[in-house]
């Protein structure tokens, strides 16, 4: 299974992002394979606007089951999300990534 | 470190002013970030000194290469917006017309179309008059705030508070529901709703709200000018029941805004009789619940 985090760093103990548009970071974790990668998001967040809508048409592309997050995406990300069968679990914010993917493994996180 | 969100839906309920009053009663627990960039005005309770300035590069705009360009004239065809003059023969844009789309560069035959970063204002790092640190900004003419400068300013009030071990970021955010709007709910963790008893103020607190339900985050209101229109209050006071919003405070109609704001002041300093205890008493009780976990389980 891939599980998405909206990071501000590119490692398993870079601290979450809370936002979702303009995270700096993607990072994917595949649990079966122990395999990350790291997606830069640095360009989507200096769009003036609508980084939002930007941000889950790329998480579209990387194709995650799982999408670990902040508070949330805003409406139109929410929108464009809502036609993946892609679960976003918020709650993250004040987490390193990997405390966020202990409390998603727990179902401490709220599923959004 | 807890960020806390000012916003009204609404322009002109009192939000900057209820923000400038909290930020005198929290004094150094709090670095303030104006994010009501379009009409940046807390600047004028606050006093910053601009002590850091930086350029900010949002948007794009459009610039002919006269050397190249072949006066076809596509790009006035297409540019919903006439931004494209056309000066004895010769293309041009003009500024305040662009709104950056690009449709004009993507057509161009000859590529004689660039779209270039615009610069739109600066930004600041400056000290209030009450010794607080403050992030703000100031757009050029007919230059628009953006989730992008929303999202610079409050990561920089961010970073200082956590370097100066503040408690608080206090955000005053921008009216409306749009991009800026989303910006600084995003990665908040508390929001203050400053609304006023008329048909719009109801009206866009529940437009606002929705998006701050959207964002899972706990809410509390003020209703500034309650005694205005008794009846929208308490249709008002219905809502927050009915939503589950923390109704701080009522604040009756009193010209102390103005007159505080003529003499740069606060509220609070300009009345202390009337502003000192409601308003303590509202930030208090703000800390307190965002002590105990401001956001929504």
């Amino acid at each position: 299974m891939k599980i998405a985090f909206t990071t501000k760093g590119s490692t398993w103990d870079s601290k979450m992002d809370p936002r979702f548009g303009r995270t700096e970071y993607i990072l994917i974790y595949d649990d079966e394979k122990d395999k990350f990668s790291v997606f830069d998001n640095r360009e989507n967040s200096n769009e003036a606007y609508g980084a939002g809508p930007l941000t889950a048409q790329k998480l579209f592309e990387l194709n995650p089951d799982v999408l670990i997050t902040g508070n949330g995406p805003g409406g139109n990300a929410a929108t464009v999300l809502g036609k993946s069968d892609m679960k976003i679990y918020i709650g993250a914010s004040d987490l390193c990534v990997k405390e966020a993917f202990e409390a998603y493994q727990k179902g401490e996180l709220e599923e959004f | 470190m807890t960020e806390i969100v000012l916003i009204s839906g609404k322009g002109g309920t009192g939000k900057t002013s209820i923000a400038a009053a909290f930020s005198y009663l929290a004094g150094q627990d709090i670095v303030l970030a104006d994010c009501d960039v379009d009409a940046a005005d807390l600047h004028l309770l606050m006093q910053p000194d601009f002590n850091i300035a930086q350029n900010f590069y949002s948007g794009h705009i459009a610039e002919v290469n006269a050397d190249i360009c072949n006066q076809c004239g596509r790009c006035v065809e297409v540019c919903r917006f006439g931004a494209i003059t056309v000066m004895n023969g010769q293309y041009g844009v003009e500024h305040l017309n662009c709104e950056g789309c690009g449709y004009c560069s993507r057509i161009c035959p000859t590529n004689a179309i660039m779209m270039k970063n615009q610069n739109v204002g600066k930004w600041f790092i400056s000290n209030t008059r009450l010794g607080s640190s403050m992030v703000h900004a100031c757009l050029g003419i007919g230059a628009e705030n953006s989730g992008k400068l929303v999202a610079q300013v409050k990561k920089e009030a961010k970073r200082i508070a956590g370097e100066l071990h503040r408690d608080f970021v206090l955000v005053d955010g921008s009216p409306g529901i749009g991009c800026p709007v989303i910006s600084s709910l995003s990665g908040s963790d508390f929001v203050v709703l400053i609304t006023e008893p008329t048909v719009s103020g109801l009206h866009d607190l529940k437009r606002v709200f929705e998006m701050v339900k959207k964002f899972h985050i706990r809410a509390a209101c003020i209703i500034n000018k309650f005694d205005l229109n008794l009846k929208i209050t308490s249709e008002i006071e219905d809502f927050l029941k009915q939503e589950n919003i923390i109704h701080l405070v009522n604040i009756a109609f009193d010209d102390s805004f103005t007159k505080a704001m003529i003499k740069g002041q606060t509220v609070v300093e300009f009345s202390q009789r009337n502003f000192q205890q409601i308003l303590t008493e509202s930030w208090e009780k703000i800390k307190k619940i965002t002590k105990t976990g401001g956001k929504k389980e």
